[in-house]
């Protein structure tokens, strides 16, 4: 897979995702370790993206698990196909087959239809498996997912044991919606992912942005990390900076001023007091 | 290494981080896969040991000190040259390069700390400080081990002595006259941040360069937050303990759910049943069952805010108010020698601005000094009627009364009207019943009487009495 942290980082920023040292080793970790690795940040720091662009870094098949309240085994697992087995009793019996050679026939794996979890372990080819956002989901949920995330297998009552064929690279990712058990998180290996340092994302915009000129990209990410440090609802996230960035360049704009600023600021911010407060102030977080 | 790696798992759970041994092995093998180039390491060790990112500050502090100030000659990594080769003090302003020594410290000579300090941030000079760190530091007297209990105050002393106080005034007062901007008052106060942060690790460097492990030890013991004792917390580790709070009801709240869920169902309703069985010509093809009720319990709080207990009492309030609906109804009072209702102050959804406003508005405070006996009577004669058979009473307090009236037959009328009494009581069990401590004569109309002075014991309780 990665033979070295530097070459996460280089096989990444070929996917256009930069990361800087201390994400690749965890992630060179996690991959070499076999261990799921638990992706925590704040909104829109790129958590579900890195689930991609490492599925596109190692060109695995990338099969995501997106967690909810109540989201439970039939949902994630596999659950059997009751129409389908219906309507082979029904031929069975036109057919006058007996009940032991209908229950052989409707308990086997085509009617079993397979959901994320089943199928990252039956894949045959290498996978990335996203859970996201495992902090939405239940109690029960979670420790289910222990089981499944130790040994990577698991039992189909009607079936047996089925166990991955090949260990799928785990990734879940989490937003601290709700506080999830020890257990799980001490099975992972963890990586914070933060919002970017201004030279960060300053490079992350040009890769983006290319066509966006230097001083008003450095303004814009000043900008930007200026108003991140105040308390807001919603902070922008990265994502938000670049539709600010792209939003900006069709405008014309070459620099950005108050006026600007208190047109545009909803690209940035979601909330409406959050608009408020910052353009009550807006003078003062120009960037000179 | 390995025993190296094993002493500073050994530390950090001293630290109150809960390490598994599954941690430990695999922390084991990731350090064999990454080697030990100093920042590799560090991100290999702590991705796996920190499980929780609260903990990540005391693991970062526990890192620099174990492996780098402790075991600096051992050098056990590499990589870490450019932090030891310190920039000569060329381009410093000469009279700092000369306060650098130590010598010309006394106030008033040669420029002013603080000018230089101001100097310092608004142009974000590392360089100068660290030099301004480093002086700070070296103004403090020759430290002893009992020292290492007073950090805090030694980095105020350390601050004063370049000016920090002063520095700060003069920088707010700028920010207002020269009309700065956001951005560069962050940046200023960012630079503030980074220097009191490196007094610390400076001050940290000297314990441990004098009395070795013991030191880190000592601190890491320290920063263990659940045991911490209540009214030795400081400002940063209040809010610390807060957010610990929510999680910790976040956690009671969800065991709830589930014990709820598996006893949902009661037992089978025969009524319900017979008249379903009806329309199936009589045979029960389903099953009716009674619904279970839930009893949720009534609860008052009775607070005492006065000095030594009204941290504890914020955090028990907070703690209560998060998870309410567990409870039919809640209730607070605060008291200090005048007891007042708070409830209406926690119909906020923010628990932060109720506390504050109850604080604030309620009326608790006569005199400034608690009174038990008097607050039990007010207590009795006023409030008894909004409280039920069903209530449980829960009072925080030490049961310091200023040598005043016990009144105790009071607290036995407050006892007969509810279900139960419950003290958590934040002093040490040794002091009680001593000086002005009557927690002997209130005990017996108590059902149950808690020590609850730091986190453990404040998660334990709690999970006793739900």
């Amino acid at each position: 897979m990665f033979s070295s942290i530097a070459e996460v980082q280089q096989k990444l920023s070929e996917q256009k995702y930069l990361i800087d040292r201390t994400v690749a080793t965890i992630i060179f970790l996690a991959l070499k370790l076999q261990k799921p690795l638990l992706v925590e940040g704040p909104a829109g720091v790129g958590k579900t993206e890195l689930a991609k662009v490492i599925a596109g870094a190692t060109g695995s098949r990338l099969i995501r698990l997106q967690c909810y309240e109540g989201l439970d085994e039939a949902k994630a697992l596999y659950e059997w196909n009751y129409q389908k087995q219906l309507l082979r009793l029904h031929i069975g019996q036109v057919q006058n087959k007996s009940w032991e050679e209908a229950r052989q026939d409707i308990f086997s794996s085509e009617f079993l239809l397979s959901r994320p979890l089943l199928e990252a372990l039956l894949a045959d080819e290498s996978i990335v498996l996203l859970i996201d956002e495992v902090d939405k989901s239940d109690e029960e949920f979670e420790s289910f997912l222990l089981e499944i995330l130790s040994d990577y297998q698991v039992t189909i009552p009607e079936l047996g044991t089925v166990k991955a064929n090949r260990i799928p690279i785990v990734i879940l990712t989490s937003n601290s919606f709700r506080e999830f058990g020890d257990a799980l998180k001490r099975r992972c290996i963890h990586l914070y992912l933060d919002y970017p340092s201004f030279e960060r994302e300053l490079e992350i915009i040009y890769l983006k942005v290319p066509e966006i000129q230097q001083a008003l990209g450095r303004q814009i990410v000043r900008f930007v990390q200026t108003i991140r440090k105040q308390k807001l609802k919603k902070a922008p996230s990265i994502a938000e900076t670049i539709d600010w960035a792209g939003a900006l360049l069709n405008m014309g704009v070459s620099f950005i001023d108050e006026e600007i600023i208190r047109s545009t600021l909803g690209i940035l911010l979601k909330y409406q007091s959050d608009i408020e407060k910052i353009s009550s102030k807006v003078s003062s977080y120009i960037p000179e | 290494m390995e025993a190296k790696i094993l002493e500073f798992c050994r530390l950090l759970r001293r630290g109150g981080v809960n390490i598994s041994f599954t941690q430990i092995a695999d922390a084991l093998r990731a350090v064999s896969e990454v080697g030990f180039c100093q920042n590799d390491f560090h991100t290999a060790l702590c991705s796996i040991l920190i499980a929780d990112r609260a903990d990540k500050p005391l693991f970062d502090k526990l890192f620099r000190l174990f492996f780098l100030s402790l075991h600096k000659q051992g050098r056990v990594l590499s990589g870490r040259d450019a932090e030891e080769e310190k920039s000569s003090p060329d381009g410093l302003p000469a009279e700092l390069a000369q306060q650098a020594d130590g010598s010309g410290m006394g106030r008033g000579a040669g420029a002013s700390p603080a000018i230089l300090l101001i100097k310092a941030v608004r142009e974000h000079n590392r360089l100068l400080l660290e030099r301004l760190a480093e002086v700070a530091v070296k103004s403090l007297e020759p430290v002893s081990r009992t020292n290492l209990q007073h950090m805090d105050t030694m980095v105020v002393q350390a601050k004063v002595a370049i000016g920090w106080y002063e520095a700060v005034n003069r920088l707010e007062r700028a920010k207002g006259l020269e009309n700065i901007g956001e951005t560069v008052y962050t940046g200023w106060t960012d630079s503030l941040g980074w220097l009191e942060h490196r007094i610390e690790q400076l001050l940290e460097d000297i314990f441990v360069s004098m009395f070795g492990g013991e030191a880190i030890e000592e601190m890491a013991e320290a920063a263990n937050l659940k045991e911490k004792e209540f009214y030795r917390l400081d400002n940063l580790e209040i809010d610390e303990i807060r957010r610990r709070i929510t999680k910790l009801a976040r956690k009671l709240a969800s065991k709830y759910a589930r014990r709820y869920r598996r006893a949902k169902r009661g037992e089978i309703d025969l009524r319900r049943t017979a008249r379903q069985a009806l329309l199936t010509g009589g045979t029960p093809v389903r099953l009716r069952y009674r619904q279970k009720k839930i009893s949720k319990p009534e609860l008052a709080v009775l607070c005492d805010v006065s000095g030594s207990v009204a941290v504890f009492s914020e955090f028990m309030l907070q703690l209560v108010y998060t998870i309410q609906n567990r409870f039919r109804w809640v209730r607070s009072f605060l008291f200090v020698d005048v007891v007042d209702e708070a409830t209406p102050y926690f119909k906020h959804e923010d628990i932060e601005a109720a506390l504050g406003d109850a604080f604030a508005k309620t009326y608790f405070s006569y005199s400034g000094f608690s009174d038990y006996g008097r607050v039990f009577t007010q207590f009795a004669n006023n409030y008894l009627a909004g409280l039920s058979p069903r209530s449980t009473l829960i009072i925080l307090g030490d049961a310091r009364n200023n040598w005043r009236l016990a009144e105790k037959d009071y607290l036995q009328t407050i006892s007969e009207h509810v279900r139960r009494i419950i003290w958590f009581n934040p002093q040490p069990r040794d002091n009680w019943d001593k000086e002005d401590s009557i927690m002997r004569l209130y005990a017996p109309y108590c059902r149950q009487v808690f020590e609850c002075r730091n986190l453990r014991q404040l998660e334990e309780v709690i999970e006793a009495i739900l």
